[in-house]
């Protein structure tokens, strides 16, 4: 089991950020990631389960066992998924804070 | 609702089959779906949205493909090493060959650049051309010997040691026209086809200008070129099968191995 090089690709972010909020099958995730809320990140289907095979590899995902039909199946994030998103939301939270506290102090200056 | 296009899906299907097996058996049905629930659903034009869907395609099937190498690779480090002193072997042995080869041709301009110079400085201080050049009748069809031949500066024959089919052989006006600005020149003459020469050409100044050629047949550099080509392959060849056949072996014997099995 590898563990998820930080920071993660917009793509991994996405993914696991659609599957935070419960289980969906490959389609919702590829509509939840395009919403502006959830990444904005447009995935074909080659790119989404390309990367869903990596993060089931790696334990950050894994198949519910539920399905419509065969061809879809369920996904849903691992506890060590939700780690690795909080991570990374704790990163890009500290990022932005200094980028938001650095424009403003340019924009008082100015 | 989008009318799903049955044409481009099952040309998207088809193209599913390029990925990796294990990945065509995990999720060839899922992509499938989701490309026709996208399609169904799409609020861009069909075009835009298949050639987006085809884009996409081929480059994670690049990136698959990619991957997959690279964990053939990891998989059999043997191989991988194999791999690449072969690569070593061809990059540096091949090019090692072609400068011998250069070495060897241009070992075979002498002694005809000495001679000829030797020849013009005497020439061109005074001395007679009968007394300065080597008199003979080579054959150069047959000769190994340097044979010399002195032009008039218009490029005309005037004596010769080297006759071939029994008559003075003229390189190419170019030559001349080339000493005309140059002192010397070294070149491979071809008088007849098959012939090769190892010709030093150099020009005259003084009271009788003209230029002096200096030859010596290629035979046997040919000979010699041939065999270090010969021997070029057969080492190479040699030297790649030792290191697919020795790789082979060593996985054999690592794959078969006590640890090796217990851990599989």
């Amino acid at each position: 089991m590898n563990a998820p090089p930080q920071p993660l690709t917009p793509a991994v972010f996405a993914i696991l950020l659609a599957l935070a909020d419960g289980e969906k099958h490959g389609y919702a995730i590829m509509k939840e990631a395009a919403l502006p809320e959830g990444g904005a990140i447009k995935l074909g289907p080659g790119t989404l389960y390309g990367t869903l095979d990596r993060l089931i590899r790696d334990a950050l995902v894994g198949e519910t066992g539920l399905t419509d039909d065969a061809r879809r199946r369920y996904y849903r994030l691992t506890d060590l998924g939700h780690r690795a998103l909080a991570a990374e939301t704790a990163r890009l939270t500290a990022s932005l804070r200094t980028a938001r506290s650095r424009t403003e102090a340019r924009g008082a200056r100015a | 609702m989008n009318r799903p296009n049955p044409v481009l899906l099952t040309l998207y299907g088809g193209a599913l089959r390029l990925y990796p097996s294990r990945l065509r058996l995990l999720y060839q049905d899922q992509m499938l779906q989701t490309a026709r629930d996208a399609d169904a659903e799409r609020d861009s034009t069909a075009f835009n949205f298949w050639l987006y869907l085809f884009t996409d395609l081929a480059k994670s099937l690049a990136k698959e493909r990619l991957l997959m190498i690279r964990n053939q690779v990891l998989a059999r480090p043997i191989f991988f090493y194999a791999l690449v002193l072969a690569l070593i072997l061809t990059l540096w042995g091949f090019p090692a060959a072609m400068t011998l080869q250069g070495v060897m041709r241009g070992a075979a301009d002498q002694p005809q650049i000495q001679m000829a110079q030797n020849y013009a400085s005497a020439i061109a201080s005074g001395k007679l051309a009968e007394d300065a050049i080597p008199t003979g009748h080579l054959d150069l069809a047959t000769s190994l010997e340097p044979f010399t031949i002195l032009y008039s500066a218009d490029g005309k024959p005037l004596r010769s040691s080297g006759y071939l089919d029994e008559a003075v052989p003229t390189p190419p006006t170019g030559v001349f026209d080339y000493l005309r600005t140059h002192p010397t020149d070294k070149f491979t003459w071809q008088p007849r086809p098959g012939l090769r020469i190892a010709a030093v050409a150099q020009r005259i100044d003084g009271a009788k200008p003209g230029f002096i050629l200096v030859g010596r047949s290629l035979t046997l550099v040919q000979q010699q070129e041939n065999q270090l080509r010969r021997g070029t392959f057969i080492t190479w060849f040699a030297l790649m099968a030792l290191l697919i056949g020795g790789s082979t072996l060593l996985n054999r014997v690592q794959s078969g191995s006590p640890t090796t099995a217990a851990q599989g």
